[in-house]
């Protein structure tokens, strides 16, 4: 990418970009008021069309609603989906050790995706998707209530995902208290730290969106996890 | 060009060898769990190997930009690869014995007195 700028956008031979191409290449690192991050899709993405991106995390939003409108349960319920009718069937050891060594992978690497965002390619929902492949490990693993049982479970991965939604309404909003315009970066948040480039507001848009998209994901899985004999038992429809 | 060079490239080579002959025993083979074998075998052959291999070729391209960065990837990936997937054909073999699915004649079965989970 920085090649790409210094052969074709600052040295100007004869470049075959276009002009708008040429404008996101020279401005998304270089020039005072640019998103100042070396991945020119994430600033493009969270900065020049950033209320574009915000609509699509609202879509991925009510698709989420969408989904847990459709499995609604009552308080009792829920208890009774929590609770497994018969010991339930786990995988043998070895796939077991295995998904304990490779989720401890996922979520690192799906962090490293998600923090990275905006220095290398990756992003906010691509290492959303990652960490929500950990859950789905262990669901299939082991089982949906021993997830339930160490602590995740859907009302966990709802307030995780709200925070996250929350966390990126108000780096939306935050620009506005220092005059400036919504979803504003540059030079509201600061452009590194301590030497490290943070691309302005898109480490913290892609934080939220991380945590947004891996917990929505995993309540979604939670929710497609619940045995189809525990939902005819609730809606009390025989065999 | 380095010793590790031309050790990478063979890796490689070795790699597309064996994808070769896994594609070809999983059109041939008779049942499920040889096919299964030569699934494998076009992983662990096909993938993982040939990944060490790019991990060495990078090692040793002195011209290379960032070589140490692509060689530790494709270490890493390697070994996530050789982790992974003996353990999901396990799963699927054992899904595919429990479950009773695959008519298969069998010479000896050591899970034949083998109940309940694992």
């Amino acid at each position: 990418m920085t090649y790409a700028v210094l052969s074709a956008g600052l040295l100007g031979t004869g470049s075959g970009l276009r002009s708008l191409g040429e404008f996101y290449l020279g401005n998304s690192y270089f020039g005072d008021y640019s998103a100042k991050s070396p991945e020119v899709v994430t600033s493009i993405l969270w900065d020049y069309r950033g209320v574009d991106t915000l609509f699509e995390t609202a879509v991925f939003f009510l698709a989420i609603i969408g989904s847990l409108t459709v499995f609604r349960l009552t308080k009792e319920q829920e208890e009774e989906v929590k609770r497994p009718e018969r010991p339930p069937a786990e995988m043998t050891s070895i796939v077991r050790d295995v998904t304990r060594v490779i989720v401890v992978m996922i979520l690192a690497v799906s962090a490293s995706i998600a923090l990275h965002g905006h220095l290398t390619p990756g992003g906010g929902f691509q290492g959303g998707s990652a960490l929500a492949v950990a859950p789905l490990l262990i669901i299939a693993a082991y089982s949906k209530y021993a997830l339930e049982k160490s602590g995740f479970d859907k009302t966990r991965a709802l307030i995780l995902r709200s925070v996250g939604l929350l966390g990126i309404a108000l780096v939306a909003v935050i620009p506005l208290l220092y005059g400036g315009y919504v979803m504003q970066n540059q030079p509201v948040f600061p452009a590194e730290f301590g030497g490290q480039p943070l691309g302005g507001s898109l480490i913290y848009y892609n934080l939220f969106e991380f945590l947004a998209v891996g917990a929505g994901f995993t309540a979604v899985f939670l929710l497609l996890a619940i045995p189809e004999e525990k939902f005819k038992k609730i809606l009390g429809v025989d065999e | 060009m380095s010793l590790l060079f031309y050790i990478g490239a063979l890796l490689i080579v070795i790699g597309a060898l064996c994808d070769f002959f896994g594609a070809l025993g999983l059109l041939r083979f008779p049942n499920f769990y040889v096919r299964l074998h030569a699934a494998t075998v076009g992983i662990i052959g096909g993938a993982a190997v040939p990944l060490f291999g790019v991990a060495l070729l990078a090692l040793g391209a002195d011209f290379l930009p960032h070589r140490y960065a692509i060689a530790g990837a494709s270490f890493v990936t390697g070994i996530v690869v050789l982790i992974v997937s003996p353990a999901g054909s396990h799963a699927l073999a054992y899904a595919a014995h429990k479950a009773g699915l695959v008519d298969w004649e069998p010479e000896v079965d050591h899970l034949a007195g083998v109940e309940g989970d694992g």
